[in-house]
């Protein structure tokens, strides 16, 4: 019994059966069998003694202790991880190449939208930049594809299109907001990029830290917009930063990037008060904020 | 996307909401309270429509939040006991090695029972690689000791399947089952030479040469291996520093091997005092 259980277990574990026959093995101990050691284990110690060969045959490490060092199992394995990171590799390649067209297509929107601080009128800055966005329904179209070859697996990748994402939320956002006055929905982002798959969505996180983003450029717009003489844009961007700030004060943030960028934006809401004060206190502003107070932003 | 008027704007919101309501799955249920946020929006001004969404979202992260620290909780749990797994298995010696690995491998069973078996209920879906920094540290030191206890036990390598065929009890056959990932069985792997190379030089320390030796074969193996899987992971920073460290566990045992051959005249007659008896009992755990 004992040793036909052995047997099959030194053939299955191992192709090179050291010893067809144990139960010799336990009554001539070491030496003798030292010299009819396969080639595996030879080749891999070359520089052991014989004598030291055959005691690798009794060590404590138990009933297998008589296979090959270096089994064949292992490297196999390993042979099928390096394929499967290959793969995972050659995705991320394919992943990056289209972030990048993602990238680039959100600067040719940047740089259209950076055009409203010059006070080109809203309609013109924004048809350009509404170009751009049928593109990146596109790009990301393509980016749902190439990730739903890994299912399960989008928040692996995740990190390759996290901050371009993060950028175009912030454009969307802003753009939204020139035509509405309005705040973009995370719903609503997600519909405009074509994002609202089930296995391919847009991260609530990311379009969080974008609105974030779309904030950080609110004091430079109020600023450029009283310089050219539009003294009511303070009272209509501070009542929309202070909404959404309330509103982000309802959220209970970890201590990681999306609180910085939260924190960030008081620091917009300050500048934008400051504007504010600045334009009111001069009797600049025409409407009073008294009378402002209910009204519905429009631009 | 022109929104004139509101009441556009609350058409096309309440049917993203409904969107969102198909994509549950993915975003947990949290965000999905529709029908009734969406009704009271209508009689809102927009104002309290962001206060809604933004309660939501609250919602939302709080859960995400919620989860993940119930997951960083399971796997400090599953490190800490892994941990002790592996001091269990280090307390091997010449005589007593099959009631330590007896007692290692129920730490391990009850490893696998209490606490993975925690990260398994919460993890689903897209949850695996979302949270997996919540939980990688749990299962590596989880990899390093059931690796660790399969060396001690059959000399070989526990290989990734094998692992996650054992995890596969734990979960309901009905949900996608937690499979350690590939990333997590490396980098625990890592750490698994640390532990050998203690073993190895206790085992030196006690006169069994041949087993250090072994033991030294195995890690140079293994260390072989990662050289050429290392540079195709994802995040190598944490690898690269870990394999500067295996390299070092590599070199120590080779040391302590190179120390006894030298002065081997010593050690002789210690092993052959280690009578063949201590190879029977090795056989019958094979068939225990």
């Amino acid at each position: 019994m004992k040793s036909a259980f052995r047997n099959t277990h030194c053939l299955t574990l191992s192709r090179y059966s050291l010893n067809p026959n144990p139960s010799i093995l336990h009554f001539v101990p070491f030496i003798p069998y030292s010299r009819s050691l396969p080639s595996p284990v030879s080749r891999s110690l070359p520089s052991r003694s014989p004598l030291c060969l055959a005691l690798f045959s009794t060590t404590m490490a138990g009933g297998d202790s008589e296979s090959p060092v270096t089994s064949p199992s292992l490297e196999k394995q390993f042979e099928k991880f390096r394929v499967q990171l290959e793969d995972s590799g050659s995705l991320r390649e394919r992943i990056r190449a289209v972030v990048m067209e993602v990238e680039s297509a959100t600067r040719l929107m940047q740089a259209s939208l950076l055009l409203v601080h010059q006070s080109k009128p809203i309609p013109q800055v924004l048809e350009k930049a509404n170009a751009q966005i049928n593109v990146l329904k596109d790009l990301y179209n393509k980016l749902a594809e190439v990730v739903r070859e890994c299912p399960g697996q989008y928040y692996r990748y995740h990190g390759d299109w996290r901050s371009e994402t993060q950028m175009v939320v912030s454009l969307l956002a802003f753009m939204h907001w020139l035509e509405t006055g309005n705040l973009l929905m995370h719903t609503e982002a997600a519909v405009t990029l074509g994002l609202n798959d089930s296995d391919f969505a847009l991260d609530l996180e990311d379009y969080l830290v974008g609105i974030c983003f779309m904030s950080n450029e609110m004091p430079r717009y109020v600023v450029n917009q009283v310089t050219a003489g539009d003294y009511d844009c303070p009272r209509k961007v501070l009542r929309f930063l202070t909404d959404l700030h309330a509103a982000f004060r309802m959220l209970n943030l970890r201590n990681d990037f999306l609180r910085k960028k939260f924190d960030s934006m008081k620091y917009d809401l300050k500048r934008v008060e400051e504007v504010y004060y600045d334009v009111k206190i001069r009797g600049l502003a025409t409407t009073g904020d008294s009378v402002g107070d209910q009204g519905i932003l429009k631009i | 996307m022109l929104l004139s008027s509101s009441s556009a704007i609350i058409r096309r919101i309440s049917l993203s909401w409904l969107i969102m309501a198909n994509n549950s799955n993915f975003k947990s249920n949290r965000l999905a309270c529709s029908e009734r946020s969406t009704k009271r929006a209508r009689t809102m001004s927009t104002q309290s429509f962001i206060k809604d969404a933004f309660s939501n979202y609250a919602d939302y992260l709080n859960a995400l939040n919620e989860k993940r620290e119930r997951i960083v909780k399971a796997s400090r749990d599953v490190t800490m006991n892994s941990k002790k797994v592996i001091f269990q298995v280090h307390r091997i010696s010449k005589n007593n090695k099959e009631e330590v690995l007896e007692k290692a491998e129920k730490d391990l069973a009850a490893v696998r029972d209490l606490h993975i078996s925690r990260l398994v209920k919460e993890l689903q879906g897209t949850d695996f690689w979302k949270l997996r920094r919540a939980y990688s540290p749990g299962v590596q030191e989880y990899v390093e000791a059931a690796t660790f206890f399969k060396f001690c036990r059959a000399g070989t390598l526990l290989n990734l399947d094998e692992i996650n065929a054992s995890l596969l009890p734990l979960s309901d056959p009905s949900f996608e089952p937690l499979q350690i990932n590939l990333l997590d069985y490396l980098l625990g792997l890592a750490d698994l030479t640390g532990e050998l190379m203690r073993l190895a030089i206790g085992r030196i320390s006690d006169g069994e040469v041949e087993y250090s030796a072994r033991i030294c074969q195995f890690v140079r193996d293994i260390y072989r291996e990662l050289t050429l899987v290392v540079p195709l992971m994802d995040d190598s920073y944490d690898m690269k520093t870990k394999m500067d460290t295996m390299l070092q566990s590599v070199v120590k045992i080779e040391n302590a091997c190179f120390s006894v051959r030298v002065r081997g005249s010593e050690y002789i007659p210690l092993l052959g005092s280690s009578d063949p008896n201590s190879f029977l009992v090795g056989v019958s755990d094979a068939e225990l």
